[in-house]
C-alpha cells in the first residue's frame, strides 16, 4: 500500500524542478503511476510511505508531441496510447505503433508515458529498443539558480545499467527527442508469459527503409531488449545488410550474428534462439510495411520468400 | 492522517470530498461515494475489475491516484445503466450468458463499452485486443465476445434494436438457452460481493501471517499491537472458547496457528482496527517467538521412516490412502502382448477467482454469531464454527455472499473462524478482504500429483490391466485431501472397461500451502496420466487415437473399477461427438506430420498476435488521411 504526506501537481516545469528541490528526501517523482503504485506491495516493497508524491503529468511543458524538420519531440507526459491511435504519429515513427500494441493494454497505454518507461531503465523496456532504432535523445531540466537549464544526450548514454541512468538528483526528463522515418516500414517482436499486459523477455524493434526500385536495403535499423543489462541496437548487422541486395538468405545470415549479443544471465540459449527469429522476423515485418518509391512493384514479403 | 480535498464529476454529479494523499481513485470511489461497480482483482492493473472512464479514456483505477484524477470527469459502471435501464451492452451481455461469477463483469462491461466507443465497427480480433486488460476465469471470454459482437451490430444498426431482447421460443429449459435471472444485477455492478459491504463501525481486519514453513511458536506478544490507538482487538489461538479445529474431512487445522505453524502463510494472529492502514501498521507491533522444525517439503520425503512429522497423529504423514482393488492385475498384465510405464507428474495450480476471499462478521440483536461471505458450504461451516466457538448451532449463521468465482477454492473455512471471534471479542461488525497477493499465497491450491501408471494392452488395443499409483502433496492441512484421493481412485482409470485394476493414491501432509478442492477434485491428474498413456499406447501399437479409446470405452452395463454396474454409459457418444466437431482425421498419432489435412483451417485457432488495428487495411487507411 502507497501511502503520503502530500500530493503535488506542479503546472509547469519550473514549479515541478523548485517541488523536486524542496521535496522532503524520500519524496518520489510519479507521471502514469503504472509502475509506482504495483511497486508499493506485498512481495516487492510492501507497504510504503513517501513524505510526497509529485505528480509531473500536468507540467504544460511536458504535455504533446511535435513533429517538425525531421524531429519528433514527446513531452515527459505522453502516454503510450498516441503512438497507437494518433494516425501522424504512426506515420512519422514507424516502429512506435507496433511497439504500443505489445505494450500493456489499452487501458495502462492511456496513463504509463513513454518517458516513465525510459527513466524506470528496466533491461526490458518495450520503449527503449524502438527509440534507439530512432536515434532518440533525451532532455533533461534542472535548476540553475532560478533558472531552468537544460542538457541533453544519446538516450544509448542516458541507461546505464538496470534501472540506472545518469539522471541526477533534482533534474527531470523533459522530453524525447528523435528522428522521424518517414518511408520506413517499422516492427516490434516480443515474447512474455502472455499476450496482454506482460513484461518482456525479450523484444526487438526494426525499421526499414529500401532503395527507390525496391530491391535493396537503403537503411536498415534493428535494436533489442531483454537479452543483456541494457538495449542495444544491432550495429553488426545492420552494417552488413545496408546496401545488401533482399533476400531471405542476407537476412538469415546477418541474424546469425545476434545470438553472440545475448549477455543475460538466465535462459542464455532460449534468448539466444529467440533472438535469431526475432531479427529475422523483425526485418521481414518491417520490409512488408516499407513503401517502395516505385508502385507495382511485388509484395516485398513475396520477393523476400521467393 | 494528512488530507486534500478532490474535486471531481462522477457519473454526471459534481463531487467535492477530503481524500488521502495516497488514495488510490479506486479506493476514493469505493470508499468514499460507496460505488463498489469497481472492484479491486489485483490491486497490480492485471485483471480490469476496476476500469472506469476518466476524462473519456478508460483506465484502472487501481493505477491511478486519486489526487491524479482532480478536477476529471469520472464515469463508472453504475454511471452506464442511467436509471436502471441496461444499456446494449449490458442487455447482450444477458442475453448471451456472458455473465457467470460476476465480479470481472463491470470491468468487462467498460473494456467493451469503450471497446465500442472507440471503433463502433471493431471486429472480433480487435475486440479481443481491446478486451486484453481484462481477465475472466469463468466463461472461457467466447459468450463475452459474443456479447460485444451483438451490441456492436446493433448499435452500429447492422442488426434491429430487438435481436438483443427477443428470446428463443421457451418451451423447454433443458438443452435451451436460458437467462440468468442474476446477469442484470451483475452487469450493472450493482450486485455486492462481501468485500463491497460495509456496516455502521465496521472494523478492518488484517491478519499476521507465518514466515516460516514449519516451527514451533514459542509466545505471542500483542500487547504492543493492542495499545495502538484504533485497536480495538488482536485474536489468537487463545481466544478460541471451544474445540478448535476445521477441514472438508478431518478437522486438523485451527483458526489461527496453536503451538506451531506448518507452511508460510499460516494465519497466526487477526487484528481489527478502525481503519486499513492502523491495522497493517499493528500487525508489524505483534511479536512472535519462534524455534523453526525442520521442515519437508516433498511428499516422498515425508513418508520416508524419520521424516519430520507435521501432524502428531499422522504417523507417515500420511492423510489418506484410497486403495481399489478390482480383478487381479497380475493375470491381466500376463495377458498383455505391450506393456507400458511411465510416471507423470502435474503442478499445483492456483485458481485465481477474480473475486479475492473476504468475509464480514457481526453479532446480531439476538447474540446470533453471523458470519457473510462467498463460503462454498456454509452449512459445513456453520456446523464446524458452532463446535469452535462453543455456541448452540441456533446462535451461529452464515450467509452466503455472491461468490466472486469459487472453483472449488472457497471450500475451506480459512477466515471465517477469525472474524467471528473478532467480533464476538469486540461486538462490532469486523471485515476482512484479502489482497491478491494473500489470496495466492495463503489459500488452498490443486493438489500437485506424482502418478506412476502401468498399463498392459493387447496387440489390438485392448487393454488387460491397469495398476496406478498417485501420491499427492497435500501441503499442511487436510482440507479436501481425503474427498480428492477418493474421487482421483474412482476416477483413476479413466472411461474405460478394464477387468483387472489395482490403484492407490495417497494424498500426504508436508510442510507446503496446503492442497484442496479444485474443479474435478482429483480427477483431472489422473486422467492427465491415463490419457497420456492412451495416446503413448497408440503410438507404440500404431492405433489411431479415437479408435484405441472407442475400443476400450466402457458401455451400457459395464462395470467401473469401482465395481458398480452402470446401467446407461455414452462415453462413446461424447467421443463420436468430439471427434466429428474436431473434423480428426483418422490415423496412427504419430509420423504423418506435414500429410496431415485436419490441421489449420477453419475450426482452428491461428497463433496469438497483436495488431488487428494495425492490419494492411488501417494502413492504407493512414495513407488515405495523411495524403
Amino acid at each position: 500500500m502507497l501511502s503520503c504526506d502530500d500530493y503535488l501537481k506542479p503546472k509547469s516545469l519550473k514549479e515541478a524542478l523548485q517541488a523536486v528541490a524542496q521535496a522532503p528526501a524520500g519524496s518520489r517523482v510519479i507521471a502514469g503511476g503504472t509502475d509506482t503504485l504495483p511497486w508499493a506491495r506485498e512481495g516487492r516493497a510492501g507497504d510504503v510511505h513517501v513524505p510526497a508524491l509529485i505528480d509531473v503529468t500536468k507540467v504544460a511543458e511536458f504535455q504533446g508531441t511535435r513533429i517538425e524538420n525531421g524531429r519528433c519531440r514527446i513531452g515527459a507526459a505522453v502516454p503510450y496510447q498516441p503512438f497507437l491511435d494518433d494516425v501522424s504519429l504512426r506515420a512519422a515513427l514507424p516502429c512506435m505503433p507496433y511497439c504500443a500494441i505489445w505494450f500493456a493494454d489499452d487501458q495502462i497505454r492511456e496513463q504509463a508515458t513513454l518517458a516513465g518507461n525510459i527513466v524506470n531503465a528496466s533491461p526490458v523496456a518495450d520503449g527503449t529498443p524502438a527509440l534507439l532504432t530512432l536515434n532518440a535523445e533525451v532532455e533533461l531540466a534542472r535548476l540553475e539558480g532560478d533558472e531552468v537549464a537544460f542538457r541533453r544526450m544519446k538516450l544509448a548514454e542516458f541507461i546505464t545499467g538496470p534501472g540506472r541512468t545518469q539522471l541526477m538528483p533534482g533534474e527531470l526528463v523533459a522530453a524525447i527527442e528523435c528522428e522521424t522515418a518517414e518511408g520506413y516500414g517499422g516492427s516490434f517482436e516480443k515474447v512474455g508469459a502472455r499476450r496482454s499486459l506482460v513484461i518482456s523477455s525479450v523484444c526487438v524493434a526494426g525499421l526499414v527503409k529500401t532503395s527507390e526500385d525496391g530491391r535493396s536495403f537503403a537503411d536498415v535499423r534493428l535494436a533489442a531488449g531483454g537479452v543483456g543489462p541494457v538495449a542495444f541496437r544491432f550495429d553488426d548487422i545492420e552494417d552488413e545488410l545496408v546496401g545488401a541486395e533482399i533476400s531471405e538468405a542476407a537476412v538469415e545470415k546477418a541474424a546469425d550474428h545476434a545470438a553472440r549479443r545475448v549477455a543475460s544471465r538466465s535462459r542464455v540459449e532460449y534468448r539466444r534462439e529467440v533472438i535469431r527469429g526475432f531479427v529475422i522476423r523483425a526485418v521481414e515485418d518491417a520490409l512488408a510495411r516499407a513503401r517502395p518509391a516505385i508502385p507495382h512493384t511485388p509484395s516485398l514479403k513475396e520477393a523476400i520468400h521467393a | 492522517m494528512p488530507e486534500q480535498v478532490l474535486e471531481l464529476t462522477v457519473n454526471g454529479r459534481k463531487q467535492k470530498k477530503i481524500a488521502k494523499p495516497g488514495a488510490r481513485l479506486l479506493d476514493f470511489l469505493r470508499d468514499e461515494l460507496n460505488l463498489t461497480g469497481a472492484k479491486e482483482g489485483c490491486g497490480a492493473g492485471e485483471c480490469g475489475t476496476c476500469s472506469v472512464f476518466v476524462d473519456g479514456k478508460l483506465v484502472k483505477s487501481c493505477l491511478m491516484p486519486a489526487m491524479k484524477a482532480d478536477g476529471a470527469t469520472i464515469e463508472t459502471v453504475e454511471g452506464l445503466a442511467n436509471k436502471g435501464e441496461l444499456t446494449p451492452l449490458q442487455r447482450a451481455f444477458h442475453k448471451t450468458g456472458a455473465s457467470q461469477c460476476g465480479y470481472c463483469i463491470p470491468g468487462m462491461v467498460m473494456a467493451a463499452t469503450s471497446a465500442l466507443r472507440e471503433n463502433p465497427f471493431a471486429d472480433r480480433e480487435e475486440i479481443k485486443e481491446r478486451l486484453g486488460g481484462n481477465i475472466c476465469r469463468c466463461t472461457g471470454y467466447q459468450k463475452i465476445f459474443e456479447a460485444v459482437e451483438l451490441a456492436r451490430d446493433v448499435m452500429n444498426g447492422r442488426l434491429p434494436a430487438t435481436a438483443i431482447d427477443v428470446d428463443e421460443k421457451a418451451e423447454k429449459y433443458i438443452g435451451a438457452n436460458v437467462r440468468r435471472l442474476d446477469a442484470p444485477s451483475k452487469v450493472s455492478g450493482s450486485l455486492r460481493y462481501a468485500g463491497d459491504m460495509t456496516m455502521p463501525g465496521m472494523l478492518h481486519m488484517q491478519v499476521l501471517r507465518s514466515p516460516h514453513a514449519h516451527a514451533k511458536i514459542l509466545s505471542i506478544d500483542t500487547s504492543e499491537a493492542e495499545a495502538l490507538e484504533g485497536v480495538e482487538c488482536v485474536v489468537t489461538h487463545e481466544d478460541v472458547p471451544g474445540e478448535d479445529g476445521f477441514g472438508v474431512f478431518v478437522h486438523d487445522q485451527p483458526i489461527m496457528a496453536r503451538d506451531k505453524v506448518r507452511y508460510v502463510g499460516e494465519a497466526v494472529a487477526a487484528v481489527a482496527a478502525e481503519d486499513l492502514a492502523t491495522a497493517r501498521k499493528a500487525l508489524g507491533l505483534i511479536r512472535v517467538e519462534y524455534e523453526e522444525l525442520p521442515a519437508v517439503f516433498d511428499p516422498f520425503e515425508a513418508m520416508k521412516p524419520g521424516a519430520p512429522k507435521i501432524h502428531d497423529y499422522a504417523d507417515g504423514n500420511l492423510t489418506k490412502h484410497i486403495p481399489i482393488r478390482k480383478g487381479d492385475v497380475e493375470n491381466g498384465f500376463a495377458e498383455a502382448d505391450v506393456i507400458i510405464e511411465e510416471t507423470y507428474s502435474t503442478q499445483a495450480v492456483e485458481h485465481a477467482y477474480l473475486e479475492p476471499e473476504a468475509g464480514l462478521a457481526y453479532v446480531d440483536h439476538d447474540g446470533v454469531v453471523t458470519v457473510l461471505s462467498p463460503s462454498q458450504n456454509i452449512t459445513h461451516h456453520r456446523h464446524m464454527l458452532s463446535k469452535i466457538i462453543a455456541k448452540p448451532i441456533n446462535k451461529v449463521r452464515f450467509i452466503m455472499s455472491a461468490v466472486g468465482g469459487g472453483f472449488g477454492g472457497k471450500e475451506d473455512m480459512i477466515y471465517q473462524g477469525m472474524l467471528a471471534l473478532a467480533a464476538m471479542k469486540t461486538m462490532r461488525p469486523v471485515r476482512l478482504v484479502f489482497t491478491r497477493e494473500e489470496s495466492i499465497a495463503t489459500t488452498a491450491k490443486r493438489h500437485p500429483f506424482t502418478t506412476r501408471l502401468k498399463v498392459g494392452f493387447k496387440k489390438d488395443g485392448r487393454i488387460t490391466a491397469a495398476e496406478m499409483e498417485a501420491v499427492a502433496d497435500g501441503g499442511a492441512y487436510g482440507l479436501s485431501t481425503e474427498g480428492v484421493m477418493r474421487k482421483a481412485a474412482i476416477l483413476s482409470c479413466g472411461p474405460y472397461d478394464i477387468a483387472n485394476v489395482k490403484v492407490d493414491t495417497r494424498g500426504i501432509y508436508t510442510n507446503n500451502t496446503p492442497s484442496g478442492a479444485f474443479r474435478t477434485f482429483g480427477g483431472m491428474q489422473v486422467q492427465f496420466a491415463m490419457e497420456s498413456h492412451m495416446d503413448l499406447a497408440a503410438e507404440r501399437l500404431g492405433l489411431d487415437p479415437f479408435e484405441i479409446r472407442y475400443l476400450n470405452a466402457m458401455r451400457d452395463g459395464a462395470v467401473t473399477h469401482t465395481q458398480q454396474k452402470l446401467d446407461s454409459v455414452s462415453a462413446t457418444r461424447v467421443m463420436e461427438a468430439a471427434e466429428k466437431a474436431s473434423n480428426w482425421e483418422r490415423g496412427v498419432p504419430n509420423g504423418r506430420g506435414a500429410t496431415r489435412s485436419d490441421l489449420g483451417g477453419p475450426g482452428t485457432r491461428k497463433a496469438c498476435t497483436l495488431g488487428a488495428r494495425l492490419a494492411e487495411q488501417a494502413d492504407h487507411r493512414v495513407e488515405e488521411e495523411v495524403a
